[in-house]
C-alpha cells in the first residue's frame, strides 16, 4: 500500500508535467521542447522566492504559475509562431525550442550558478499522517491533489469553455477556424501559457518532493514526459493524467522487485509496446488521413 | 583553435549528422541513432582483438565493418515494425529505443556497466576526414540518383509518391538502414578516438545534438551536415579564442545562435550554397528521339479490356459515397465522369487507382486486383493520376516533379552513380530527356527549373499530368484538371487530351466542365448519390432527361445526403 501511495505521488507529478506537453501537441500538433527548461527554471526560481525573497511556498507556488505562463507566452512568440507557415515546422519547431530552452538554461545558470539547490528546510510543514496503514506526508496529498484537481479543471476548461472549444477548432483546422473568426493567435498562445504554468508548479512540486533542483532535471523527466503522452494517447489529457500515474506506479514497484537500475527501462518498453499494438495510445483517437 | 581535436570532432559530428541526414532526406525524424551509435560501438570494441594482435589499422576497418553491420542490423530490428509511424511519434518511438539500449548496456557485464570501457586510439584526423569524405560521396552521388529523387518525393508527399509506383515502405526501411550503417560507423571512429567509451555518450542529448547539427546545416543538401558539424564544433572554439568567459555565456550564445539560424535560414546554412538545376541535354523538341534506356510498358491493344468494375461500392460510417456501380473502360477511349458534388466520382477513382479499398464488390484494373494490391502496385501496372487537391511535391522543381513521375520506366541509377559507370550517366540523360518531353507536351517547357510550390495554379494542373505522363501509363486517370482554368486554357487541355489519346491512351477524367466534356469524351458515365445515373456517347447524354434533372435539380428533389457523402469520404 505505502508502495502504492508512493507511486501515485510521483506519478501525478509525471502526470502535471505531460499534460503541458500533450496540450500543445494535441492543438499545434509540435513537441516544445522548451518544457523541461520550464520546469527546471521554475524550480529554481520558487527556492529563490523562497529563500531569498522569504515568501511563503504558496505564494511562491502562485508567482511560479505566472512566471510559467509568461515564459510559455514567450515560448510561443518566439520558437514557434515565426515557423508557422514552413514546411518543415515539425523539424524546425523541435529545434528552435531546444536553442530557446539552451538559453533559459544559460540564464539560469547565469543567475543561480551551477550548483544543486534546495529549498530551505521548513519550507512545507512537516505534517504526516496515516491513511489506510500507509504514511503520508502533507506535502504528498498535496501533489495528488494539487495533480488531480488541475488535470480535472484543464479537462473542463477544453471540453466546455468558449476557449476550449477554440482551442478544439484549430486542433481541428487552423485554416477554417480563423476563418470562423477564432482568433488563432491569441488562443495558441493561451495554450502555451496554460501550458507552461503547469509544467512550472510541476517543477516546484518535484524539486520538494526530491529535495534537490539541478540545471539539467528538465532532461530527466523529459523522456518520461514523451513516454507518458504516447502512452496515454497524444493530445489527450486524461491519457496524460492515467499514463503518468501508470509510470510512477510502475515505476516504484520495479524497484521493489526487479531493482533500481532496471527502473528506467520500464517507462521505455512500454513506451515502444504502446507504439507497437496501438500507436494511437490508451485514450488517443486515430486521425482519418486525408487524400 | 584548429587544434587536432576540434579537426576531427568536426569530422565525428559530420558524420554522426549525415546519420540524421539520412532519414530527413526522407521526411523521417529519428532520434535512435545514438542508441545505433551506442550498440555499434560497445561491440565493435568487445569484438575486435587489442591492436597488437592485427596492427592498428586493420583493427580499426575490422571495428568499422562490426560497427556498421551491427547498427545496420539493429536499424532493420527497430525499422521493422516502427516504419509505419509518422512525424513526432517515429521520433518518440526511436527515441525509447535508444534509451532502452543505454539502458542494457548499462546494465550488462561485458560493457563495464557505468565505468564504460576503455579503447586504445587509433583514429588520426586523417583517418577521421577520410571516412567523412567516404561518407559525403555517398550522400552526394545519392542526391541525383533515381532512389534519391524517390525519397525526396517521399518527404514531399507520401501519397503521391506512392501514386507515382514508389514503395514507400522499402524505400524508407533503406534510408532507415543506411541511417544505422552511419552512425554504427560514427559509434566506432568516436570509441577509437576518445579512449573511453560510456553509455553516457549515446544519451538522448548526444541525439538532439546529431539532430540539430543536421538541421542547422540544411537537411535538404549534401553538405548540410558538414557546414552544420563545423558551426556547432567551432562556435565554442571561436568564443574561446576571442576570449568569452566559460561559464553560461557560452552556452547562451551558442543556443542563440542556433534560435537564429533555424528561424531566419529555412534551408540551413546550406542555403547558402547555390544551387544548380540540371537541364536537359538534348532539346526538348525532339520527340521520340533515342530514349530506349527507358522501359518499355506494353500497352493493351485497342479496344482491350482495361478496367472492369463489378458492384463497386464504399461505404464511410453508413454513408453510401459509392453503391453497386459497374464499370468498363477499353483501351483507347476516352471516358468522362461527370456529376453533382458528392456524387462519388473522387471515391470511385480512388478505388480504381487503389487508394481506397472498396467496402464491397470487385475491380480489375490492368490485371490487377484493385483493393487487394498495394498503391505503387497498382501503379506499376500502368496507372497514373492526377489528385482534384494538387499533390505536386512542392519544393521540388517542375522539371523534378516530372522525373519522379518518370520512376516507373527507369532503372535504378544509385549504386552506378557511385562507381561513375557511364550507363548511370547515360540514363540519367534519357531520364532528363524523356521529362522535358513530357514537360513540352503540356507546355511547360519553360518552367522546368521553377519549384512546383511557385506555378500559378492552371501550371500546377498541367504539372501534375505532365508528371501521370512521364510513367508511361496505360490508365491515365485525371480528376478535374480544369478545375480553376479559364476557357482558352480548358480548351488546350481538352486538345491535349484528344492528342494523348490518339496516341494510344487511355484516360478517365472527372471534370464539372460538362461543355468541355461533352467535346472531348468519346464516352460519359453520370454519377449520381453513388450511383450510375446514365452512360452514353455525348450526344446521348446531352439529351438525358435524368440527367438534366440531376444537375439542374426538379423541384422535388430531396437535396440532402449526397452532400456529407463527398464530406466524409476523399474529397
Amino acid at each position: 500500500m505505502q508502495q502504492l501511495f508512493n507511486g501515485l505521488f510521483i506519478g501525478s507529478i509525471y502526470a502535471l508535467f505531460a499534460i503541458g506537453f500533450t496540450l500543445v501537441f494535441g492543438i499545434l500538433d509540435r513537441l516544445n521542447l522548451a518544457h523541461p527548461a520550464v520546469f527546471a527554471v521554475s524550480a529554481f526560481v520558487g527556492i529563490g522566492l523562497v529563500e531569498e525573497a522569504g515568501l511563503s511556498i504558496w505564494v511562491a507556488l502562485a508567482l511560479v504559475f505566472v512566471v510559467g505562463a509568461i515564459l510559455g507566452l514567450l515560448i510561443e512568440r518566439v520558437a514557434f509562431r515565426p515557423l508557422r507557415n514552413r514546411p518543415d515546422a515539425h523539424f524546425a519547431g523541435l529545434i528552435s525550442s531546444i536553442a530557446l530552452a539552451g538559453m533559459f538554461i544559460a540564464l539560469l545558470q547565469a543567475y543561480f550558478g551551477p550548483n544543486t539547490r534546495r529549498f530551505p528546510a521548513g519550507t512545507f510543514p512537516d505534517d504526516r499522517f496515516e491513511l489506510l496503514g500507509a504514511r503520508v506526508t502533507l506535502m504528498q496529498a498535496l501533489i495528488v491533489v494539487l495533480s488531480l484537481g488541475l488535470v480535472v479543471a484543464l479537462t473542463w476548461l477544453v471540453g466546455r469553455s468558449r476557449l476550449g472549444r477554440a482551442m478544439r477548432a484549430i486542433a481541428e483546422n487552423p485554416t477554417a477556424a480563423r476563418v470562423l473568426g477564432v482568433d488563432v493567435d491569441r488562443v495558441t498562445a493561451t495554450t502555451f501559457a496554460i501550458s507552461s504554468a503547469l509544467g512550472a508548479v510541476a517543477g516546484v512540486l518535484f524539486a520538494i518532493n526530491v529535495n534537490s533542483a539541478q540545471l539539467g532535471m528538465g532532461s530527466a523527466i523529459e523522456l518520461k514526459g514523451l513516454a507518458v503522452i504516447v502512452v496515454g494517447g497524444m493530445g489527450s489529457l486524461p491519457g496524460a493524467l492515467v499514463g503518468g500515474l501508470l509510470l510512477g506506479i510502475a515505476e516504484v514497484f520495479a524497484i521493489q522487485y526487479i531493482g533500481s537500475s532496471w527502473r528506467d527501462l520500464i517507462a521505455f518498453g512500454l513506451l515502444f509496446l504502446i507504439l507497437l499494438v496501438r500507436p494511437q495510445g490508451l485514450f488517443g483517437s486515430r486521425k482519418v488521413r486525408e487524400v | 583553435m584548429f587544434t587536432e581535436a576540434t579537426v576531427t570532432f568536426i569530422a565525428l559530428g559530420a558524420i554522426f549528422a549525415y546519420s540524421f541526414y539520412a532519414v530527413l532526406v526522407a521526411g523521417q525524424l529519428s532520434l535512435g541513432q545514438a542508441g545505433f551509435a551506442g550498440i555499434a560501438a560497445f561491440s565493435a570494441v568487445a569484438l575486435v582483438p587489442e591492436p597488437e594482435e592485427l596492427g592498428e589499422l586493420p583493427t580499426l576497418l575490422l571495428a568499422i565493418v562490426i560497427g556498421m553491420v551491427v547498427g545496420a542490423v539493429a536499424a532493420v530490428v527497430l525499422g521493422l515494425p516502427t516504419m509505419h509511424l509518422r512525424g513526432v511519434f517515429l521520433a518518440i518511438a526511436t527515441l525509447g529505443f535508444a534509451e532502452a539500449i543505454r539502458i542494457l548496456i548499462l546494465n550488462m557485464e561485458w560493457t563495464g556497466g557505468a565505468q564504460g570501457m576503455s579503447v586504445p586510439k587509433i583514429l588520426t584526423p586523417g583517418m577521421a576526414w577520410v571516412a567523412l569524405a567516404l561518407v559525403a560521396y555517398w550522400f552526394w552521388r545519392q542526391g541525383h540518383s533515381r532512389y534519391g529523387r524517390a525519397l525526396e518525393a517521399i518527404r514531399e508527399d507520401e501519397l503521391a509518391a506512392r501514386a507515382m509506383g514508389i514503395d514507400v515502405g522499402r524505400h524508407r526501411l533503406s534510408a532507415f538502414v543506411a541511417a544505422g550503417a552511419v552512425a554504427g560507423l560514427y559509434g566506432v571512429l568516436w570509441a577509437y578516438y576518445v579512449r573511453l567509451i560510456a553509455p553516457q555518450d549515446f544519451a538522448f542529448t548526444a541525439a538532439i545534438d546529431g539532430l540539430v547539427t543536421a538541421v542547422v546545416g540544411g537537411s535538404t543538401m549534401f553538405l548540410g551536415p558538414l557546414l552544420g558539424s563545423g558551426f556547432q564544433t567551432m562556435i565554442p572554439e571561436l568564443q574561446r579564442a576571442m576570449g568569452i568567459e566559460a561559464g553560461w555565456i557560452r552556452p547562451f550564445l551558442s543556443s542563440l545562435l542556433l534560435l537564429v539560424v533555424i528561424l531566419f535560414l529555412p534551408g540551413g546554412l546550406a542555403s547558402f550554397i547555390p544551387r544548380r538545376t540540371r537541364m536537359p541535354t538534348t532539346p526538348s523538341d525532339e520527340v521520340g528521339s533515342d530514349h530506349h534506356g527507358l522501359s518499355h510498358r506494353r500497352h493493351p491493344a485497342e479496344g482491350e479490356t482495361v478496367a472492369e468494375v463489378r458492384g463497386l461500392a464504399k461505404e464511410y460510417g453508413g454513408v453510401h459515397a459509392v453503391r453497386g456501380v459497374d464499370l468498363e473502360i477499353r483501351s483507347g477511349e476516352v471516358v468522362g465522369l461527370i456529376g453533382p458534388n458528392g456524387a462519388g466520382k473522387t471515391t470511385l477513382v480512388n478505388m480504381i487507382s487503389g487508394l481506397v479499398p472498396p467496402t464491397s464488390g470487385t475491380a480489375t484494373v490492368l490485371g490487377v486486383p484493385v483493393g487487394r494490391t498495394p498503391v505503387h502496385k497498382v501503379a506499376g501496372a500502368g496507372v497514373s493520376r492526377t489528385f482534384q487537391h494538387s499533390k505536386l511535391f512542392a519544393r521540388l522543381s517542375a522539371l523534378d516533379n516530372v522525373l519522379v513521375g518518370g520512376h516507373l520506366v527507369t532503372r535504378p541509377t544509385f549504386l552506378r552513380r557511385l562507381l561513375w559507370l557511364p550507363s548511370a550517366r547515360r540514363e540519367e540523360r534519357e531520364a532528363l530527356a524523356h521529362a522535358a518531353r513530357c514537360l513540352n507536351r503540356v507546355g511547360l517547357a519553360d518552367k522546368a527549373a521553377t519549384r512546383a510550390a511557385g506555378l500559378s495554379y492552371g501550371d500546377q494542373r498541367r504539372l501534375e499530368i505532365a508528371r501521370a505522363l512521364a510513367a508511361d501509363p496505360s490508365l491515365l486517370i485525371l480528376d478535374e484538371p480544369a478545375a480553376g482554368m479559364n476557357h482558352v486554357e480548358a480548351a488546350a487541355l481538352s486538345d491535349l487530351i484528344r492528342s494523348l489519346a490518339r496516341d494510344g491512351l487511355t484516360i478517365l477524367f472527372i471534370e464539372h466542365n460538362v461543355g468541355m466534356v461533352l467535346g472531348t469524351c468519346d464516352r460519359i458515365v453520370v454519377l449520381n448519390f453513388g450511383e450510375v445515373l446514365a452512360t452514353g456517347t455525348p450526344a446521348e447524354i446531352a439529351t438525358n432527361q435524368a440527367v438534366i434533372d440531376a444537375y439542374l435539380g426538379s423541384a422535388d428533389e430531396d437535396t440532402t445526403g449526397p452532400t456529407t457523402a463527398e464530406g466524409a469520404g476523399l474529397s
